[in-house]
């Protein structure tokens, strides 16, 4: 704990030099593009611009794909405010006041609040991130192959349970998504595995052809043919600044749902979306005048934008602490690591002191950056929404093309991404969460490693996984999770997944 | 023939499959589990829960019911996205993308000759210049060296 100040200022100093201050500021430009474009959400924009980051090194790489991260968050609420519709699922919540106050000439402080309020969330969760990873990262220093399998299997049971909808389709897309992952060479004894003599398949399945895939050609494969061409407020920078009395009736939202949010942010699941949705519930429930959300009240805004972006901060935990990512954002953000040579994991925070720690000052430089310069510019980040779609996709199309190839200069990827494209594109007719099945194929090595690596330490004794106190806590609750999920089965009443799937659906 | 039982059949012949493909793997023992252990215990599971939503997916909605209005046009861009890993190493990534941007455009779309010709030739050469030139990643030239 003590160490923290010297460390953060290790991470300014890192931060605070002219390239690394001008790729958190274009990350955060990029980000903010991205969250804005419906159908382009963090995950594919992350994916398509992973290339752009090669020429780079370590600590600027990720100074500006973690700028893409928040950027994308906070950026989806401009579309949800000013046309209705959500630039990513997050912002879904968003929507319902964030436009009812659009549409009552309030479209800017709506903007102002969503911004102000993903700015101190995100400046807090960043200190939470701070004072938690390095703690948790040391506390799993001691975890050996049982821990970390029954830890990764509680959290894609969890994944399961949390993402809504049937969590019978998600576990089969979990169980899919592992399956994908077994493509390829078998790490522990060079066998290939459902390869077919495709010699480039040998790597297995990337993260990053997948995630583009099932996210990126997937929305542009559903959205085709769309002429409709939504009507778009455009607030003028003066109509921006919040009346004393909103920014009064924001700051409990915006405490509520950064502590929401961070706490939620850290569970496996879609638990930006999920944030947004409690954050959203508990303002409604706990409104002295509820008959206000809905039509236009601040709160409704101010919570679960503030929820989303402390969600996204907060899954940096697991991710920076444990290398286990909880949400198909975090793995490709893991695969982004990878690629720069980074292993997230217990050994990071120690090894490589000057990428976390500046990572951890570029969120605070970002979070501001993305206050001062959002805010002004949102009138010209709304002309995007003015390029017609039929111009939009075939550029995005481009993008995911050239962004998969340029991972490996491979045709195989882009081939994957195809196959991934038209698979996510029928998924979702089938009513399918794509999401559980990127975090399989992310896991699916680092599980079937660990899973066989404690089955020979226990000389094939299953009984290892509850032998060990701390496995045993995470393979109960994965059990917990299962108990809940049959629950519905026994009660006639809906649970918060169905309401969530519902109120999802219905925007 | 509802969504889920559909998917719950397919999910099962998936896992027989797998189960199939997976016998000129070596098993091992549980002591020392070899190559194929893992894929067989996810294509059990994947079997079993294909066979919760054949039993309990009576109650969602049909196949029939299911739209897909979009489904010409998405079918021309996964051609798109097939042609250009099948063509891209060979006629190089300029070409390629201005034969599928001129194809989005112009065919699909429907875009003024103008609009198609400066919005292809932009992007296509544009996006090579940034990726290639500018960010020294580098992209397929094809056999013409262009």
């Amino acid at each position: 704990m003590e160490a923290t100040l010297p460390n953060l200022l290790l991470g300014f100093s890192t931060v605070f030099t002219a390239t690394n201050l001008f790729y958190a500021l274009i990350g955060c430009l990029i980000g903010t593009m991205v969250g804005v474009l419906p159908g382009v959400g963090p995950l594919a924009g992350i994916s398509m611009l992973l290339p752009t980051t090669f020429g780079l090194n370590p600590a600027s790489a990720i100074i500006l794909l973690a700028g893409i991260y928040y950027g994308a968050m906070y950026g989806g609420s401009t579309t949800s405010i000013l046309m209705k519709i959500p630039g990513e699922a997050a912002s879904v919540m968003t929507c319902i006041d964030g436009y009812a106050m659009a549409q009552k000439g309030r479209a800017g402080p709506a903007l102002a609040i969503a911004a102000i309020g993903s700015y101190a969330a995100g400046t807090l969760s960043v200190v939470g991130l701070m004072f938690l990873a390095p703690p948790l990262a040391r506390f799993a220093l001691g975890f050996g192959p049982p821990e970390y399998f029954s830890l990764l299997l509680c959290g894609l049971v969890v994944l399961g349970y949390m993402t809504g909808g049937s969590v019978a389709k998600n576990l089969s897309m979990i169980v899919l998504g592992l399956l994908f992952g077994m493509i390829g060479i078998d790490q522990m004894t060079g066998y290939f595995r459902f390869s077919y003599g495709l010699v480039a398949l040998g790597d297995g399945i990337g993260i990053v052809p997948v995630a583009v895939g099932l996210f990126g050609i997937s929305e542009i494969l559903t959205t085709a043919g769309q002429t409709k061409r939504p009507e778009v407020i455009k607030p003028r920078f003066r109509d921006l600044f919040p009346s004393r009395e909103e920014l009064r009736d924001s700051v409990g939202p915006i405490g509520r749902g950064t502590i929401l949010g961070f706490l939620i942010g850290i569970i496996p699941g879609s638990a930006h979306i999920i944030s947004t949705f409690v954050a959203y519930a508990v303002e409604r429930r706990i409104s002295k005048h509820p008959e206000r959300f809905g039509k236009g009240a601040i709160e409704g805004v101010a919570g679960p934008e503030s929820a989303n972006n402390a969600a996204s901060e907060g899954a940096l935990v697991p991710l920076l602490a444990l290398g286990v990512p909880t949400g198909p954002i975090p793995a490709v953000l893991l695969a982004a690591l990878m690629v720069h040579g980074i292993n997230p994991g217990p050994l990071f925070i120690k090894e490589q002191p000057v990428i976390f720690w500046g990572l951890i000052a570029s969120m605070y430089v970002g979070n501001l950056v993305l206050l001062l310069l959002n805010l002004p510019l949102v009138s010209i980040f709304v002309n995007f929404l003015r390029v017609p779609y039929k111009v939009l996709y075939p550029t995005i199309l481009m993008f995911c093309v050239v962004g998969v190839y340029a991972v490996n200069s491979s045709l195989v990827d882009v081939g994957i991404m195809s196959v991934m494209g038209l698979l996510g594109y029928v998924l979702r007719k089938m009513e399918f969460e794509t999401a559980p099945m990127v975090l399989g194929v992310v896991l699916a090595p680092i599980i079937e490693v660990s899973f066989r690596q404690s089955l020979a330490m226990s000389n094939g004794e299953y009984s290892i996984f509850v032998q060990r106190p701390i496995s045993a806590v995470f393979l109960a609750g994965g059990l917990a999770m299962i108990l809940l999920a049959l629950k519905p089965l026994l009660m006639k009443k809906k649970d918060w997944r169905e309401r969530l799937t519902e109120a999802e659906k219905s925007k | 023939m509802t969504i889920d039982r559909a998917s719950g059949t397919f999910f099962i012949l998936l896992g027989l499959f797998v189960i199939w493909e997976r016998r000129v793997l070596p098993l091992g023992t549980p002591g020392n589990p070899g190559p194929g252990y893992f894929p067989l215990l996810l294509a059990i599971l994947l079997i079993l829960l294909g066979g919760i939503l054949l039993v309990r997916g009576g109650q969602a909605v049909t196949l029939r019911s299911v739209q897909w209005p979009e489904a010409r046009t998405a079918m021309a861009i996964l051609a798109c996205c097939a042609f250009a890993t099948l063509g891209m190493e060979t006629i190089g990534y300029r070409v390629t993308m201005v034969l599928i941007l001129g194809f989005l455009f112009g065919f699909l779309e429907r875009l003024k000759i103008w609009q198609v010709c400066a919005l292809t030739v932009s992007l296509a050469f544009g996006s090579f210049w940034l990726f290639d030139t500018f960010l020294k990643v580098p992209l397929p030239r094809g056999g013409f060296g262009f």
